[in-house]
């Protein structure tokens, strides 16, 4: 299991759109991904756990990847979470 | 004849025209059991239903991020788990347990506090009636197929319905639901069509094809009007539509006034999001970025950083001048996280720079923020409240500390920052003057100082009527600080609802008042009144 810290720099946070982008990319990865945001775990492969966990901008979470391609996955994803999934 | 007067306008304008009644058809879920045997045949049912929901928003997903954003959800695992372990678990037929799964993911997000993704419960149960309608077999209206002016009301719309609302035709939209920051009221903002929303009842109100006419910008609707009320709106919908066009026109001149004086127009703000909405004004700058809002909407005091990130975003997108006012809190705006002392006359207790001066350490995280953000525009620091001179030099002293720590930090910030004060106790009036050899420029708060000039509570509608900035004393009071401050060769500009005001124009222009700020609705209609 290989974890790394991000800090979301999206204006309004991890709302529908950016959740969006970030779920879909995570569906391609086969490692279990999952987002650590205070107390909550968040499911990176589904948006509706994303959205639901109301991340602000300027947050900082621990990106957690646990399975085959567990250090490429965590590559791509904290890269694209700090990229500003496209927003 | 029946005029209603509401409070909730969402996009301005003016409209009459027939009703058309969007309503949704029936999408009750059937409350049959099942048996352990049809488990399988409801799961089918549901899978069916979501692979077609998927293909329709798969050809309105490409190039809309609002239904990329749905066809991610209507495929996202957590919906299909919940629906399915109703479905083998409780004995739910696959309506219903479509039906309990999107309540309860829709309840999450209507719970959250954040005005935003409340909203986002809306495009939950969207799609909850995508997958309802395929799974009972029944269509939904399509706004689409309207062909003639009408007015739409509804309950609400979503963006499945608003997808196909087209301009020509629909001249108007009322909604019983809905708040100004829902998805119908952006939509209705961006292709300028008048809508309210919010107006409980309606729909029992509005037979078919019943005429109505609306001035949204002022709240008003009128059911049934008669042969001359209808004349009167189509008249007065002409005369919107040209005058708008008349301002928009104006927009590329600069507010220079007839005696050759260049005046700035600013615009008052309160996130980032306004500052582009007040761009294409042609604005010459933000006279007052509101920092409270950034607490208000907050579950926490925000940290240095959190406050720089909106900064630096607001100061690269208005270049020419940023104002930023530090805390303004107490009086009548409160804090969720922060309790605050009951008061017996909060107006005059425990708010603005005083707070700020006695929670230095909360202060230094803004004016480090308010700093940092400097280096990327002209940034400039407003103080709230002021009374004397000796809160003036304490807030400044405090910048100057910041400014050392940041200096031995190696941070980049506008060395040359100017620090300036609100004008709006009427101690800062009689001491204009003194405040004008140490404050790099004012700005006239006039709500505030006429509330404290005129000890007249402008939330009192007892004595609504005595409130007014017009009065000889808050005009003189007025004049008074402009001379002060032109005598030491700073800027004067006003900020309060006065500055918006275009029959306030005139005299403002007359006693030399050097900068407009207003919201950005008044911008337009106070250049125009520069300009002649």
């Amino acid at each position: 299991m290989v974890t790394q810290k991000v800090t979301v720099i999206n204006p309004s946070g991890l709302h529908a759109r950016p959740a969006a982008v970030l779920a879909k990319a995570a569906g391609k990865c086969k490692s279990n991904a999952v987002i650590l945001y205070g107390d909550k775990k968040i499911q990176i492969k589904s948006i509706l756990s994303i959205m639901g966990a109301g991340v602000k901008k300027g947050a900082e979470v621990e990106i957690q990847c646990d399975g085959e391609t567990e250090k490429e996955d965590l590559k791509m994803l904290v890269e694209l979470i700090e990229s500003g999934l496209g927003e | 004849m029946e005029q209603i007067h509401v409070d909730k306008t969402a996009s301005r304008g003016i409209a009459a025209a027939l009703v058309y009644r969007y309503l949704e058809p029936d999408l009750m879920p059937d409350t049959q059991r099942i048996t352990k045997e049809q488990v399988s045949e409801e799961k089918k049912k549901f899978d069916s239903a979501r692979s077609a929901v998927i293909r329709e928003l798969e050809e309105l997903a490409a190039g809309n991020e609002i239904f990329a954003a749905h066809l991610e959800i209507a495929g996202d695992f957590t919906l299909q788990d919940a629906v399915e372990n109703k479905i083998a678990e409780e004995g739910k037929n696959a309506q219903m347990a479509l039906q309990e799964s999107i309540d309860e993911i829709a309840a999450i997000f209507e719970a959250m506090d954040d005005a935003y993704m409340k909203e986002r419960g809306a495009d939950i149960k969207d799609i909850g009636k995508r997958l309802m309608a395929k799974l009972k077999g029944v269509k939904r209206p399509d706004l689409g197929d309207i062909r003639s002016e009408v007015i739409v009301t509804a309950k609400d719309l979503y963006p499945s319905d608003t997808v196909k609302l087209n301009p020509a035709f629909v001249k108007g939209i009322i909604t019983e639901e809905g708040g100004i920051t829902s998805h119908v009221s952006i939509i209705a903002k961006s292709m300028n069509i008048p809508t309210l929303v919010g107006v409980k009842g309606i729909l029992a109100k509005l037979k078919e094809d019943c005429m109505v006419c609306m001035d949204a910008g002022q709240g008003i609707i009128v059911i049934d009007p008669d042969e001359k009320v209808r004349r009167e709106y189509k008249e007065k919908e002409e005369a919107y539509d040209q005058e708008r066009a008349r301002l928009v026109s104006l927009r590329n001149r600069p507010a220079v006034t007839k005696e050759g004086k260049r005046i700035s127009l600013c615009a008052n703000v309160g996130n980032v999001e306004d500052i582009r909405n007040a761009l294409p004004m042609n604005i010459d700058g933000v006279g007052l970025f509101r920092s409270e809002f950034l607490y208000m909407e907050n579950d926490h005091f925000p940290t240095e950083e959190e406050q720089y990130q909106v900064y630096k975003e607001a100061a690269q997108l208005i270049p020419d001048e940023l104002t930023i006012r530090t805390l303004d809190i107490g009086g009548d705006k409160e804090l969720s996280y922060f309790e605050f002392e009951k008061e017996e006359n909060p107006f005059l207790g425990w708010r603005a720079i005083r707070i700020s001066l006695d929670m230095k350490e909360m202060f230094k995280e803004q004016i480090r923020a308010i700093l940092r953000a400097s280096a990327f525009g002209h940034v400039r620091i407003m103080f709230p409240m002021i009374i004397s001179l000796e809160e003036l030099r304490a807030a400044k002293e405090i910048v100057e500390e910041c400014k050392q720590e940041m200096d031995t930090e190696g941070v980049e910030y506008d060395r040359n920052i100017e620090c300036g004060m609100m004008m709006e106790t009427p101690a800062s009036v009689l001491l204009a003057e003194e405040f004008a050899k140490e404050a790099d420029f004012f700005s006239i708060g006039t709500n505030d100082l006429t509330q404290y000039l005129l000890a007249v509570d402008r939330g009192n509608k007892k004595i609504a009527d005595r409130y007014s900035y017009f009065h000889p004393a808050v005009v003189r009071a007025i004049g008074q600080i402009i001379k002060a401050g032109h005598k030491e060769g700073i800027k004067v500009g006003m900020c309060g609802e006065m500055a918006g005001d275009s029959s306030a124009v005139p005299i403002l222009l007359e006693l030399g008042l050097d900068e407009f700020s207003m919201s950005a609705g008044s911008i337009d209609y106070v250049r125009e009144q520069i300009l002649n």
